[in-house]
């Protein structure tokens, strides 16, 4: 069993290419969407087209200047032609101050101030309203007779105050990584040897095939720790991810994952007669869904039923929630017994049908 | 001989990295004849061809083929040669028809030419009763007697078939030995590799090569005489001890 | 002449007569963009929500209608002790709670400003964010409502303020997928012709067929116009089915002109193309000629603003991405499709594309030699 260790082991380093390429690609995510996925924007490209250069327009004015969510201009043309701006991209709202302001504004209860907003891209949208919106509170806190919010609203944010995206991503890319490892390059890697024909030599020897999978598996479960370990160090270290939860939690139940990713590699391989159909058939089931169908990166509350319905059956979105859980909110065992549960299950399932459909390839 | 020269190489070496692949080899070879290279798997037979058909840049040395220079007129040499790899490249998703049509509209030939050549072949190699079927559905004699075909479409002066009869049954082999013949009597240079020891005796003169370098040139005729040797495989195996035990 | 044209009627036939090619470019596409367009959302739905109500009141109660009147939250119910609602998020059971406090209505018609606390779950922070405010939102529209009462208007009569009126303009409905799915046609149009002619090409390699053809004496360029032609041509047919879907399904609207779109994507394969040609020289199976054109792909993505939008990134990178290709097709396509914007303000966009495409192209023709190594 060993030595198959070691020779698969082998294998591996004389193909960097591949193992070069199934860890850059994280690492890489990683350092880009660390340090860039704030989806709060700012310095917003806001364009100001005044008609009425009063005081009060002034005030108003200054109060987005002074806010960091924008980075004010003036635009000189007419509302006519103001589309220009969004089609040349020089601004992403347009703020416009009608002639009669002031007036209205000592007259009148409400003065309804106007802005446009480039919404394309609809979350920006959202938020560059919400910015605004903001901006005018304060506004109205500063200059409106009296203030005009009636209460107050205080926000806690538990487990993550400062809204980091590491803290979301971090536990991301280890389910990402992990089961590409495992499930990825082992289904290949044993399909490979079922082509080459190198599989009956093996089975021949007086190893059996239990062991054989397990010898073939273990090099891959050793990189998988190594680089697991890797990721949650440089997400902690670098990125300031906590670790509020029990060490030892964590590594069992990644122990588990691993096994339930190991299992789907190995069915995988049952299936698939060619490394390139076992290939093909590993990123449908392995990078697909745990990209964007276990809330790694998109929740899934929002998308509709039945993709909601596939992302049951898929592992990461109950490892996301162990590692989540453990990492950031500092989850008990108790807390995480509904997802460990269920990838035991899970695991269990795909060990029985790969097992038996590994003898029945052998019989045949 | 006194026919011309078509072939020539002058200490032509290729390395690959640290590797010698093929060390210094001169050869001449003449219009007619029927040239092979003779060694083992790995002995440098292939990167000869390679380098001589343009596939490869040579490391060192030159040489010429069709009294062109491979170094520098490569592209040129392309049009008066045909070539036959290992693996009989012919593509196996498509029938016959197409590939010879494929081959002929590359080398371009007019669709008159190509059509004529079309009948020719499939005439000489009764090839109608596998009309319809996509080439990886023949036999393997009927795919590697077209793939001789197809490297003849063109006409050239030079051909250079490497292992063309791997993997076929001996009946096949004499067969497109045959075949090899009447191209060289036709007035084509016909340049073969082979690791088959028998198939070493049809040729008019054989070069032996083993890791790089060339050990021995001569007819087969000449060699077994010149090493007391009944069959060429004994001469072979001769030759190999000599140069393991010479070092 | 025509030898390309030779090339490239092999090429269909073998494109035609393989079924795992007309799986990928024709099905695998739909699928692509079917998943892909309905899970690529950053929308919030369904935040799970208690509320602790201690004040009980009619006007509490009209608050907490605010919520449960919206799919944007899904009120589980009511917990009042603080534990109870540390547990619930804690353990997974909620992701935003709201706790009215006792008096609360009482203090608000004494103008004593009583405050509502909202907590919400910060593990995924964009939900966090996005759900509160969505929850400020709510609570803001009832002090609206609260102030505009005519009952109210008499103790504000010397009030006034400024009131927002914003306007979305290009996406009224804030549909998601309007501003995805084009991005998402730049993905698929990048597979069919980066991955699959990489990937074509190297099989030839594969089977030794490439080297067959390398001894003849056909030119190089004819050798590669004849193997791209066909994918070049496999894009756009591509380009316009999964447009005619992207309309039938998600109902986006192409405010532009198809015409400039589909030119301006060819002057975008130059890039995909030249990469495709590049990947073939450095790799020897088509597992690898995938493998590393994917790679390139998704880090091309990454820096093109399909999932990230340039604005938020740091300056380094935002400057980085100028040498993406990829970065101005997203926006051509999102412009043409989402603003009906015209070649005079793509322009800026077009041409530094082009650019760096005819680059890569060259660059691509250049490394492929008609030999062996």
């Amino acid at each position: 069993m060993l030595a198959i260790a070691r020779k698969e082991f082998l294998h591996i380093i004389h193909d960097p290419r591949s193992l070069m390429i199934i860890f850059a690609m994280p690492i890489i995510q990683l350092a880009m969407f660390g340090y860039a996925l704030d989806m709060e924007i700012k310095n917003v490209d806001l364009a100001v087209i005044n008609y009425d250069n009063s005081i009060q327009s002034q005030h108003l004015v200054e109060q987005f200047e002074g806010s960091e969510f924008f980075n004010i201009f003036a635009y000189n043309g007419s509302t006519d032609d103001m589309e220009q701006l969004f089609l040349e991209r020089k601004a992403k709202a347009v703020l416009i101050i009608n002639h009669d302001f002031a007036q209205s504004f000592h007259r009148n209860i409400s003065t309804p101030v106007q802005i446009i907003i480039d919404a394309a891209d609809p979350n920006a949208g959202t938020l560059i309203k919400n910015y605004c919106s903001q901006v005018i509170i304060a506004f109205n806190q500063k200059y409106a007779s009296r203030p005009t919010l009636p209460l107050e609203v205080e926000s806690t944010i538990w487990f993550n105050p400062d809204l980091k995206s590491a803290f979301f991503f971090v536990p991301g890319l280890l389910a990402l990584l992990l089961i590409m490892i495992c499930a990825l390059l082992t289904s290949i890697t044993i399909t490979r040897e079922k082509e080459m024909g190198t599989m009956e030599q093996i089975l021949v020897s007086p190893v059996k095939a239990n062991e054989i999978i397990i010898g073939k598996v273990l090099p891959y479960i050793g990189i998988s720790i190594l680089v697991g370990a890797l990721i949650l160090v440089i997400g902690i270290i670098l990125f300031g991810v906590p670790f509020n939860g029990s060490y030892t939690l964590l590594f069992l139940l990644s122990t588990l994952y691993i096994i339930t990713a190991l299992s789907l590699g190995l069915m995988i391989s049952t299936i698939a007669s060619t490394q390139q159909v076992a290939m093909m058939i590993a990123l449908i089931a392995t990078l697909l869904p745990t990209m964007f169908l276990s809330g790694f990166i998109f929740p899934l509350s929002a998308m509709p039923k039945i993709l909601q319905i596939i992302s049951h059956i898929v592992p990461a979105k109950y490892y996301l929630m162990i590692v989540r859980g453990v990492l950031i909110k500092g989850n008990t065992f108790f807390q995480l017994m509904e997802p460990t549960l269920i990838l035991v299950l899970m695991t269990f399932l795909l060990l029985i049908i790969a097992l038996r459909r590994f003898k029945g390839n052998l019989e045949s | 001989m006194n026919e011309a020269i078509t072939v020539k190489t002058n200490q032509l070496t290729r390395r690959f990295g640290k590797f010698v692949a093929v060390d210094q080899v001169s050869i001449e070879v003449y219009q007619k004849e029927i040239f092979g290279f003779l060694g083992a798997n790995g002995a440098g037979k292939t990167t000869m061809i390679r380098m001589l058909c343009g596939l490869l840049k040579p490391s060192d040395g030159n040489g010429t083929v069709a009294g062109l220079d491979i170094k520098t007129q490569s592209e040129i040499i392309k049009q008066n040669i045909g070539y036959m790899s290992q693996k009989f490249s012919l593509y196996e998703d498509l029938t016959i028809s197409e590939n010879i049509e494929f081959y002929g509209g590359v080398y371009g030939l007019s669709r008159e030419k190509i059509e004529q050549k079309k009948d020719e072949l499939f005439k000489q190699l009764r090839l109608n009763e596998y009309a319809k079927k996509y080439t990886r559905d023949l036999p393997l004699g009927i795919r590697q007697r077209l793939a001789l075909g197809s490297a003849l479409l063109h006409d050239p002066p030079i051909i250079f078939l490497d292992e063309p009869t791997s993997g076929v049954d001996p009946k096949a082999r004499r067969g497109f030995w045959d075949l090899i013949y009447q191209t060289a009597e036709s007035g084509k240079t016909v340049f073969v590799t082979t690791h088959y020891m028998d198939e070493a005796e049809y040729c008019h003169r054989i070069s032996i090569m083993q890791q790089g370098k060339l050990i021995a040139l001569d007819s087969p005729a000449h060699l077994r005489e010149k090493y007391q040797k009944k069959s060429m495989q004994d001469v072979f195996i001769s030759l190999v001890k000599t140069e393991v035990g010479g070092n | 002449m025509q030898q390309i044209y030779y090339i490239i009627r092999k090429e269909f036939k073998q494109i035609f007569r393989t079924r795992e090619m007309i799986a990928i470019i024709f099905i695998a596409p739909l699928i692509q963009m079917l998943v892909l367009g309905f899970a690529i959302t950053n929308e919030v739905k369904h935040v799970k929500l208690i509320i602790s109500d201690r004040d009980d009141s009619f006007i509490s109660r009209e608050i907490i209608m605010g919520f449960q009147n919206t799919d944007r939250f899904d009120f589980l119910g009511y917990l009042n002790s603080n534990q109870g609602l540390k547990d619930a998020i804690q353990g997974w059971k909620a992701q935003m709670a709201i706790v009215i406090p006792t008096g609360f209505s009482h203090d608000l018609q004494r103008n004593l400003r009583p405050e509502i606390q909202l907590i919400v779950d910060g593990v995924d922070g964009n939900t966090a964010g996005v759900a509160l405010g969505y929850a400020q939102g709510i609570i803001s529209q009832f002090s609206q409502n609260y102030l505009n009462h005519p009952r109210k208007r008499i103790n504000f009569k010397k009030v006034h303020w400024a009131q927002q009126e914003e306007r979305m303009w290009y996406n009224v409905n804030l549909d998601t997928a309007q501003h995805m799915v084009p991005g998402i046609v730049v993905v698929l149009i990048t597979i069919i012709s980066m991955m699959l002619s990489a990937m074509n090409i190297v099989r030839e390699k594969e089977l030794g067929t490439l080297e067959q053809l390398m001894v003849t004496p056909i030119r190089k360029h004819q050798l590669l116009l004849g193997k791209l032609i066909p994918f070049l041509f496999l894009t756009f047919v591509e380009l316009a089915i999964v447009m005619k879907v992207a309309q039938l399904i998600f109902s986006i609207r192409m405010e532009g002109s198809l015409f400039l779109l589909f030119g301006l994507a060819f002057l975008f394969l130059f890039t995909t193309l030249g990469l495709g040609i590049f990947v073939s020289t450095i790799t020897q199976s088509q597992q690898q000629a995938m493998f590393v054109s994917w790679f390139i792909m998704v880090f091309m993505l990454l820096m093109s603003g399909l999932f990230i939008p340039i604005e938020n990134m740091p300056l380094l990178l935002k400057k980085l991405t100028y040498l993406n290709p990829m970065r101005y097709i997203m926006y051509i396509m999102r412009d043409i499709f989402q603003k009906g914007s015209s070649i005079q303000y793509l322009a800026k966009d077009v041409l530094p594309m082009t650019f760096y495409g005819l680059v890569i192209f060259i660059f691509g023709v250049l490394k492929f030699q008609k030999r062996v190594n």
